[in-house]
């Protein structure tokens, strides 16, 4: 598997093998064209940056795009539209470790049958930091498969806005969808806004979504303080837990014990 | 292997499209002018803060934007809707024998006398924009539960009630169809129960639109006072005509401390009727608002009940179904905000589309910083039934405070053939195999109305199955 690390980023791309081609630079934010050739399979790595990307999953290929912020002061903006063809795989591991403000587009065709979209979310905001996130799946295909993976902390006067999608279209028969969200708040002050929509004009499809939101269960934390943990470890070990959920799931050892 | 499709069959809606042609009716010019506005006024005898409050609504719907989201609704012209049609009758009458003869027949059609003899404490009944009959049960009416048409109320000795309540939760800047309401209303009931009151047997209004090319503008206001009971049930159907009918009601509801108010709604209106309808309630703490909504008519609908869980302790539950069928565009749900603490709320909805229809369910949820320690639950179900229909699902929430619970889920799918396979094989046959399956998939509300109503709901879908599983 081709491992494509982003530093610099510009070069990274020119060097490290991206068959498409960057188009513009605009503020900061890269704009890459990306081809993952028929059953080639990219892993692309980013770190701290904005991006905007535009990729082709050939029929087979799969496109693993990891996108680690760890904070800082300037705006992220990632702007990533993926159209996977037959049986191509599209993962997007995205985890947001605070930064003033990011705001993130990751929009999804699943034109291909049997192709298919993960996405795994991960966030930890605290202070005044924002994170607003746009994750939409298309299903045009037939079987194809949506999963999105959401799992958060929010602390102090964070702000946090995710709208998920799964749209059924005409046609994707068999096809299957389903979205999660997990929100851990930890502050009396936070602000959490949820959308998980589904839009379906497909008979023939199974489509589910479920969220749970709120803060430890009092009877969790009294038992863990009952074991001689303080309440700020109990809280810790809880919000790691959570970030944890989606960090496992990343594709690579380093950057998964880097984060852990 | 190719899989045969489940079919289900469109609401009947036979027993609902007779009508009567309405020549003797007294109706203003179609479009909305000051003038209409201030004719209506007239018609009605309104006092003077009602007139201006109409004119100030009137000036509120000319400069509010029509909704930019939502189902369309650039078919309702209104410079084409006759906002009031007095329909030939006496103001309101207490005798059934009283009511004119069409009149009459239509609501014997509908069931609604012998319903009131059956199962109810009383009944209003609505045609086009007047209210025709009204009538409250002595044993009732002897509790001080005062259940009358609203305009009378407010030119009576609960005016200044009226004044203090009316359009308060439900403002004319809310949206443009609730300035439209607030400038042409015309008919509707006034409830209040007193303190400690609990009326034991629902009460009923039956709103009829009979006149083509009208608007139905009822306004419904609903005080349940401290530790108080009452289940109020809400009909309406119209017959189908080839021009634009428009539904925007209103509905307020004030539920008291430790109060608790059902308000059950089957809405059958015909297929060219815009639904715009807004419901809000206000409960105060340790009160209780259920909603039951039965959605099978119109051809389009915006309709999403809103509680606003003001005093700590207070719940709300809101329960729904949605029957989307052929040219029909319903965007349903419902809207909950929880300002105090303690508050909890619970949402499960169905909703069916076939032949090409859409239904939409679109919930908020809005828990605010004070309301600590408050729980909320939304579930929602929709059932495909072919491939041309079409059904989103759009819930919200907005949690702004730590100290709060909330869950949601959903589901989306068709109706599974392993399960009619799984009935047939245990002797059960094709026809009631799915029957079972549908009426379990909507028994969330058949469930919560009382029995000669759910069996009346039932019969209204009147929901049939064909076809072999393959």
């Amino acid at each position: 598997m081709e491992k494509i690390l982003n530093k610099p980023i510009a070069n990274t791309f020119a060097k490290l093998g991206f068959n498409g081609t960057r188009v513009d630079v605009v503020d900061g934010v890269k704009t890459q064209e990306l081809n993952v050739a028929a059953g080639e399979t990219k892993l692309v790595v980013i770190d701290d940056s904005s991006l905007e990307l535009r990729a082709e999953v050939g029929a087979g290929a799969t496109l693993k795009l990891i996108q680690i912020r760890r904070g800082g002061e300037e705006t992220g903006v990632v702007d990533v539209h993926v159209n996977c063809l037959d049986n191509a795989k599209f993962e997007w591991y995205r985890v947001v470790l605070g930064g003033d403000a990011t705001y993130d587009n990751c929009s999804v065709e699943l034109s291909g049958n049997e192709s298919s979209f993960e996405a795994y979310v991960g966030y930890r905001l605290d202070g005044n930091e924002v994170y607003d996130g746009n994750v939409e799946s298309v299903h045009t295909g037939k079987n194809t498969t949506t999963i999105i993976t959401a799992s958060g902390v929010l602390d102090g006067e964070a702000y946090k806005m995710l709208k998920s999608t799964i749209d059924f279209r005409r046609g994707c028969k068999g096809a299957s969808g389903a979205e999660n969200e997990d929100v851990l708040l930890m502050s009396e002050t936070v602000k959490n806004k949820s959308l998980p929509v589904i839009l379906c004009s497909e008979e023939d499809v199974d489509g589910q979504h479920g969220a749970s939101i709120g803060r430890l269960d009092e009877g969790l934390v009294f038992y863990l303080e009952s074991r001689g943990l303080s309440t700020e470890s109990v809280y810790e070990l809880m919000a790691a837990g959570k970030l944890n959920t989606i960090i496992r799931k990343i594709p690579d050892e380093e950057i998964r014990n880097g984060l852990e | 292997m190719s899989e045969n499709k489940t079919h289900i069959e469109d609401v009947n809606r036979e027993f609902y499209d007779f009508r009567y042609e309405d020549k003797d009716s007294f109706k203003v010019d179609s479009g909305l002018t000051p003038e209409i506005v201030e004719q209506i006024s007239r018609e009605k005898n309104d006092p003077d803060w009602m007139r201006e409050f109409r004119l100030k609504s009137l000036e509120i719907f000319h400069r509010t934007k029509m909704p930019d989201w939502g189902p369309s609704i650039e078919g309702l012209d209104m410079a084409n809707i006759v906002t009031y049609v007095r329909p030939n009758a006496e103001r309101m009458n207490t005798k059934w024998e009283d009511v004119p003869e069409n009149i009459k027949d239509t609501f014997e059609k509908l069931g609604i006398p012998d319903a009131e003899r059956k199962s109810l404490a009383g009944v209003g009944a609505q045609y086009d924009s007047e209210l025709v009959y009204h009538n409250v049960r002595e044993e009732v009416a002897s509790k001080g539960v005062v259940y009358t048409d609203i305009e009378s109320a407010l030119r009576g000795e609960y005016g200044d009630m009226i004044r203090d309540h009316f359009m308060k939760l439900v403002p004319p800047t809310d949206h443009k169809f609730a300035a439209l309401h607030g400038a042409v209303w015309s008919g509707g009931s006034f409830v209040y129960v007193p303190s400690g009151v609990s009326v034991e047997i629902p009460l009923q209004s039956y709103f009829r639109l009979n006149a083509p090319g009208a608007g139905q503008f009822e306004h419904t206001l609903i005080i349940v006072e401290e530790g108080a009971d009452l289940h109020f049930i809400e009909g309406c159907s119209a017959p189908k005509y080839n021009v634009a009918n428009l539904h925007a009601g209103c509905v307020e509801l004030f539920v008291g401390k430790n109060a608790k108010l059902r308000y059950s709604t089957i809405e059958n209106w015909s297929k060219n009727m815009y639904n715009l309808n807004t419901k809000r309630a206000r409960v105060e703490e340790g009160g209780h608002i259920e909603w039951v909504s039965g959605s099978f008519g119109s051809h389009v609908s915006y309709l999403y009940p809103m509680s606003i869980l003001a005093g700590s302790d207070s719940r709300a539950e809101f329960t729904g179904v949605t029957f989307a069928g052929q040219g029909q565009n319903l965007d349903t749900g419902c809207k909950i905000v929880h300002l105090a603490p303690r508050t909890t709320s619970y949402v499960n909805t169905r909703s069916i589309s076939k032949d090409g229809g859409i239904s939409t369910f679109r919930s908020s949820v809005v828990v605010d910083k004070r309301a600590e320690d408050s729980k909320a639950a939304v579930s929602c179900q929709s059932l495909m039934v072919d491939d041309i229909s079409r059904s989103d699902t759009i819930p919200a929430m907005e949690i702004n405070t730590s100290k709060a619970d909330i869950g949601h889920e959903a589901k989306i799918g068709r109706i599974p053939s392993d399960a009619v396979f799984y009935l047939m094989s245990r002797g059960v046959s094709e026809e009631e195999a799915r029957a079972l399956i549908v009426s379990g998939f909507a028994d969330n509300v058949s469930k919560e109305l009382p029995l000669e109503y759910a069996v009346e709901m039932n019969n209204l879908i009147r929901i049939e199955m064909k076809g072999a599983i393959g």
